[in-house]
């Protein structure tokens, strides 16, 4: 149950939060708008000038645009598994950081396929997909997976804010526009706390913490099925699945342990998200890191010994042309968060942070090697194949719009951080024992 | 003058030679312009004389097309020089002219005819020029059965300036067949007195739908007739099948997705919309408690 003192206590201290904007977050959305400004001016030199302007070509069709979408529907992927599966086990340290995972999967689920639309050099013709789109195609499925993702998340979320939106309806102290009173009052569909509403509120919740956790386990693999389908060397894999969905949880982990030490510092919860919250995400990053490497391994491994011709031309051009970010990607990326959480004296919170950076940006050149190297190294030949259209590299319209999908993400999250608190202020204000879930009641009575 | 003073000379005075070095080798081209190199190649088939001029400016960081460029076809003997037209050359440099035989072309008294390929100039490229001299030949491709075995025959000929017909004797005939990306070495041929030679057809060899199949036999770079190829076609092939799924699979052409797929999607979508209808109507009743009446 509620703590009505201790809940009005965390309103009063998030209030400030809601209410204001101070001049450095003005800035810093003013920074956050130009930026998108720039993508905006980048969008419109490739609508009018075509995918001339960008490095993809007929060999190299995809670019910096895919590795973002994989990137960004990655840690949409592991924001939903991470907060379901918080939610589900009922994880006592999951209460400060729960909604920054609700807010990761949803925001980068709203960003990354618009990096698609990029690719795509036909936009007046994207409606012909619901016309005439295939189901025996796997670009079909992935339509079908995201946008079936989005609605399941955005039910997540608001069943996860739906309290604390109430809360905020009824906090008198609350210093915000009538509008923002209204919008809050609608949305809080009337809900009190009475025990039949908070039931029902429970099991919808429960009931879609399991679903965003299934349907990001499907959708990813759906994703990596798009490259493994095929017989280009480096994608027609097995594993490709698992190891897509492992990669995206893993670097959604560092993302998340950024926004945690964001928050922190900008709202000052250091006695909310303490070492304890960063170590237990550490120690997540470590079992990823693990698992990510395992599986990195061993589609490298059976590659390189089945010397396939064109496996074998491949990890050639990954081990000279893509030597450092090679090595950085699976190996720094890997080693770093084991030495960090693995050693006492080094996991501090400053350390573990850090590696998350490193987990992050290795994980994009992660990405950026599975894209990139097999479309130079085609599987079968192309006639009339220039060597400026086997090499690839992004021009300053790619870069601009990947800044900008950055800065849209850093923006929507510090918008969202200003409409509901980012910390779940109706779960803090229960006690340390919360409910179990429905799914372990229903396991309890059968037992 | 201290050490570090002296460094700081030779470093600047290897950075001026740096600098310098390129820049002269540019004023030098601007003032003296490029000689582009020609290339050319001389391909008889069936009759049909295909002139291949391939135009180029050849540096140090690479060999560069010169699009564009006007070449100036013509063939000489020992009486005549006669113009035979002219090509612009495509994006990879090459200005291409075919002939057909029955136009006659100036000889020697060898038999021979002299071919020019030549660039007038234009802006910084220099004049250039190139020649080959082939005797006219010809290949012709026949098939014969013999017992259970297939052959394919060859004749070559040459014909010489009054217009006789001499076999050619003793040179090397490369057998094809063309297949999807380039020409299939299927055998070869040392030529007779007669000037014929056969080779035996391999089978299993995969043609049209009607089993047609096209055979190439061809002198290759050779000192007195370039390039000659002759070719004929026979039904000797095995019909291609093309692939008609009986059932629905995952090619573009066919109109539905199979079964299996249709029933998981239909499953999946069900059962999570299912969900997210029963999360919904949980909102739903939500509201409608706050509506009740406190009892």
């Amino acid at each position: 149950m509620e703590n009505k003192d201790t809940k009005e206590k965390l309103l009063r201290e998030f209030a400030p939060q809601l209410e204001k904007t101070s001049s450095v977050t003005l800035v810093w959305i003013l920074f956050l708008l130009g930026v998108i400004g720039w993508g905006v001016y980048a969008f419109v030199a490739q609508v009018t000038k075509g995918h001339i302007v960008t490095g993809m070509r007929d060999n190299v069709v995809w670019g910096i645009y895919i590795v973002n979408f994989i990137f960004f529907m990655g840690m949409s992927y592991s924001g939903a598994i991470i907060s379901g599966t918080l939610q589900l086990f009922r994880t006592e340290w999951r209460k400060p950081i729960i909604r920054m995972a609700e807010y990761l999967a949803i925001i980068s689920l709203l960003i990354g396929p618009g990096y698609i639309l990029l690719c795509i050099g036909r936009l007046d013709r994207l409606y012909y997909l619901a016309l005439f789109g295939r189901i025996q195609s796997p670009i079909t499925w992935d339509v079908i997976a995201i946008s079936t993702d989005i609605f399941g998340c955005l039910i997540f979320l608001y069943l996860s804010i739906l309290r604390d939106i109430a809360s905020l309806r009824d906090f008198s102290e609350l210093k915000i526009p009538a509008w923002r009173k209204k919008v809050y009052s609608v949305l809080a569909l009337g809900y009190t706390g009475t025990p039949e509403q908070e039931k029902r509120l429970r099991r919808a919740t429960d009931i879609m913490a399991t679903m965003v956790i299934a349907i990001a386990i499907i959708v990813y693999s759906v994703l990596a099925w798009i490259f493994s389908v095929t017989l280009q060397p480096g994608w027609h894999s097995t594993i490709f699945g698992p190891y897509f969905v492992i990669a995206a949880v893993y670097s959604g982990t560092g993302v998340l342990i950024i926004a945690m030490w964001v928050f922190r510092k900008v709202y000052r919860l250091d006695q909310y998200i303490t070492r304890k919250h960063f170590v237990a995400m550490g120690v997540l990053m470590v079992v990823l890191a693990a698992l990510f490497g395992y599986f990195t391994f061993s589609d490298y491994l059976t590659k390189w010994y089945g010397s396939e011709k064109n496996d074998e031309s491949l990890i050639r051009i990954l081990f000279t042309e893509y030597y450092w970010p090679f090595i950085f990607s699976n190996y720094i990326g890997v080693l770093i968060p084991l030495l960090v959480v693995g050693i006492p004296k080094l996991r501090t919170i400053t350390n573990i942070t850090l590696s998350a950076l490193v987990v992050i940006v290795a994980l994009w050149f992660n990405r950026y090697l599975i894209v990139i190297p097999t479309l130079e190294s085609p599987y079968l030949p192309i006639q009339d194949s220039r060597p400026e259209w086997t090499n690839y590299s992004g021009t300053w319209v790619e870069f601009a719009l990947m800044a900008a999908g950055v800065a849209l993400f850093c923006l929507l999250f510090t918008l969202a951080s200003k409409f509901v608190p980012v910390m779940n202020v109706s779960e803090m204000s229960e006690g340390p024992k919360a409910e179990p879930s429905e799914l372990f009641k229903a396991e309890e009575s059968l037992l | 003058m201290r050490t570090q003073d002296k460094f700081r000379i030779i470093f600047s005075f290897l950075l001026c030679l740096c600098n310098l070095v390129p820049s002269a080798q540019n004023k030098k081209d601007s003032v003296t312009g490029i000689t582009p190199a020609i290339t050319f190649s001389y391909l008889n088939s069936n009759d049909t004389i295909i002139l291949t001029a391939n135009i180029f400016d050849k540096k140090e960081t690479g060999v560069f097309a010169i699009k564009n460029a006007v070449i100036e076809f013509s063939a000489s003997g020992d009486n005549e020089t006669r113009n035979l037209g002219q090509a612009k050359a495509d994006e990879e440099g090459n200005a291409i002219i075919k002939l057909p035989v029955a136009s006659g072309l100036p000889q020697d008294k060898d038999g021979k005819t002299t071919y020019f390929a030549k660039f007038s100039g234009k802006g910084k490229y220099q004049p250039a020029m190139g020649t080959f001299s082939a005797k006219f030949a010809r290949i012709t491709v026949n098939f014969s059965k013999e017992d259970s075995l297939s052959f394919i025959l060859v004749t070559a000929t040459q014909i010489d300036h009054k217009g006789v017909v001499n076999p050619i004797q003793k040179e090397k005939v490369v057998v094809y067949v063309p297949r999807l990306f380039n020409l299939l070495k299927i055998g070869e041929i040392d030529l007779d007195m007669a000037g014929t030679g056969k080779v035996e057809y391999p089978g299993r060899l995969v043609g049209d739908s009607l089993g047609n199949i096209m055979v190439i036999a061809r002198i290759e770079e050779n000192d007195t007739y370039g390039n000659v190829q002759g070719q004929s076609s026979i039904s000797w092939g095995i019909p291609k099948q093309y692939y008609l799924a009986e059932k629905p699979t995952r090619e573009l052409w066919t109109p539905i997705a199979p079964i299996w797929m249709i029933v998981t999607l239909i499953i999946m979508l069900t059962g999570v919309w299912a969900h997210y209808i029963y999360a919904v109507i949980q909102l739903v009743k939500i509201k409608q408690i706050s509506k009740r009446k406190p009892e």
